[in-house]
């Protein structure tokens, strides 16, 4: 390090002596700790400054989360168990979504007739946010029902169109080369279509768990049930106990990130034989 | 020669047929027969409906009018075995190199054990041995050519049709792969259908020219081709038969005479 300059520059990349011993994902991974510590300083800070209970600080937040999860919120129930709650309703919505929506977007996109046939009932339904259905689905449904109906809307349509579009993007050729071999029908969409089209499949899927994720906390906040993160804000709220309502919001949020980063696992794996992964 | 016995034998194929999209005559009854193991080359202008010839002898469209028999009935992808190679890249990027080659059997439904065997012993003639787990996106566009040459010939096809196969691949890669399909069909012993456009490329791989017409194509000239393999391009006989292939496919100055028409009612 007490050398002169480098004889040689050789880009951004290039590091000085320590740091090429370390590998790029260590380095990634230090930068990814300092800036999360700036942050919470800086917010840390900011609170000791304010020093109002609404704007409490992240060790009272830390204060918070372990009360939540070792000893329940004011009716018992635990951060664990709000937590599996939404994710049990998620993942169920979730899987109704793909269940549905994966099969009619290849159906539709394989046979546009139907899809043209169908548009003035489809489409507009697409433009009804999930959230805009939560009071039909109070009077309709109860528990995870209703749930499971609002998630599947939310998760529905980013993975229906993801496969409508995807189905396009099969080559003739490659239909050309299953036909000229005798392959029939079910062949070539489960070996030409299927793997042309599961990317736009899984990046659907990446979009709706998002939408299905944010529907949720929606849903649970209008209330009805007496688990689950939103439900546990909302009671927090009503309390003004502003700590815990972040807690909830940062266990969403983490939730989600863990979520997204299993499906960008499964992608890595299906798909080595791409260029590269789009984040 | 393999040839002249074989030319005893029953055709392979036999193509009797005219097709037209609408208005538009593509083929005004055209009419060949090609022997078993016979390598036989169509060479005609571009735009003349070579590929949609090609599409009829694989099965997957019917002429409109007359008939396309293989081993005498009509062609059908579903009932008998034809490979196909294409002439722009058609592996399958999701698949590597061994699953690519595996793909014709696979349809097939061939046994495991065999398709294993087979994929790599077809690997090994097209020197792609060590590439099995590459992915096509890994590979020079001559090996993606090479593995669909490869899926091709790794089925139990007895009729391989080769659509401009090497019509992307520069001028040395394209000369190598001449000389190795040449060596496949010699020892795997297949009917070849080989279209392009390259008269050199038809001289050089050739049992027999076809030399199409622009559309509505008709069969200008067939050209026996007996020069002995490997055949040298630079040699006098070479030449003169590039000469007559030439003078087919630019009409001006045509001598009907020199090379011997089929006998097809519009001559």
């Amino acid at each position: 390090m007490d050398a002169g300059p480098m004889p040689l520059p050789t880009g951004g990349e290039a590091a000085s002596g320590s740091g090429a011993l370390l590998s790029r994902g260590v380095i990634t991974v230090l930068w990814n700790l300092v800036s999360l510590a700036l942050v919470l300083g800086l917010w840390q800070l900011a609170a000791f400054l304010v020093a109002s209970p609404f704007f409490p600080g992240p060790l009272k937040i830390v204060d918070a989360f372990v009360q939540l999860a070792t000893r329940g919120d004011t009716y018992g129930h635990s951060l664990l168990t709000h937590s599996w709650a939404s994710i049990h309703r998620v993942l169920v919505g979730f899987a109704l979504g793909v269940a549905l929506g994966v099969p009619l977007g290849l159906l539709m996109g394989l046979y546009p007739g139907i899809y043209a046939g169908t548009r003035a009932v489809i489409e507009p339904f697409r433009f009804i946010p999930p959230i805009a259905w939560i009071p039909l689905a109070i009077i309709l449904f109860s528990g995870l029902t209703r749930f499971a109906f609002l998630i599947f809307l939310g998760a529905f349509f980013p993975i229906f169109t993801a496969t409508l579009v995807g189905v396009a993007r099969v080559e003739p050729i490659h239909r050309k080369v299953g036909v000229v071999h005798g392959a029939g029908k079910w062949w070539i969409l489960r070996s030409v279509v299927v793997p042309t089209v599961l990317p736009d499949i899984l990046g659907g899927m990446r979009v709706g768990l998002g939408t299905a994720w944010l529907t949720i906390v929606a849903a649970e906040l209008a209330g009805g049930i007496s688990t689950g993160l939103g439900r546990m804000m909302i009671n927090y709220a009503e309390l003004l106990q502003v700590s815990h309502v972040i807690v909830g919001m940062l266990v969403i949020g983490f939730v989600g990130f863990l979520m997204n980063e299993c499906l960008l696992m499964i992608e890595k794996r299906l798909f080595r034989w791409r260029w590269q992964v789009s984040l | 020669m393999a040839r002249d016995q074989a030319l005893a034998a029953p055709p392979k194929v036999e193509v009797n047929a005219s097709h037209r999209y609408g208005a538009l005559v593509v083929h005004e009854q055209i009419r060949f027969k090609v022997a078993a193991n016979e390598f036989l080359c169509i060479c005609g202008p571009s735009g003349c409906g070579k590929s949609t010839l090609l599409d009829m002898l694989a099965g997957i469209l019917r002429p409109t009018g007359g008939s396309v028999l293989i081993d005498g009935r009509p062609a059908d992808p579903k009932r008998q075995s034809i490979s196909f190679v294409f002439q722009e890249p058609s592996t399958f990027p999701w698949l590597n190199v061994r699953d690519n080659v595996a793909t014709g059997l696979r349809i097939k439904g061939t046994p495991r054990a065999e398709v294993d065997a087979k994929v790599s012993e077809t690997l090994r003639l097209v020197g792609l041995n060590g590439f099995e787990n590459y992915y096509p996106h890994q590979i020079s566009g001559g090996m993606k050519q090479r593995v669909a040459i490869a899926r091709a010939f790794a089925t139990d096809a007895d009729l391989i049709l080769m659509d401009e196969p090497f019509v992307s691949l520069d001028q040395p890669t394209r000369e190598r792969m001449q000389g190795e399909v040449l060596d496949i069909w010699r020892r795997r012993r297949r009917t070849v259908i080989f279209v392009t456009h390259n008269i050199e490329e038809a001289i050089f791989l050739g049992d027999r020219i076809l030399v199409l017409s622009a559309k509505p194509a008709r069969i200008d000239a067939e050209l026996p081709v007996t020069l002995a393999r490997p055949r040298d391009p630079l040699s006098p006989e070479f030449m003169r038969l590039r000469a007559d292939c030439l003078k087919w496919l630019n009409p001006t100055g045509a001598d009907a005479g020199r090379a011997r028409a089929p006998a097809s009612p519009q001559d």
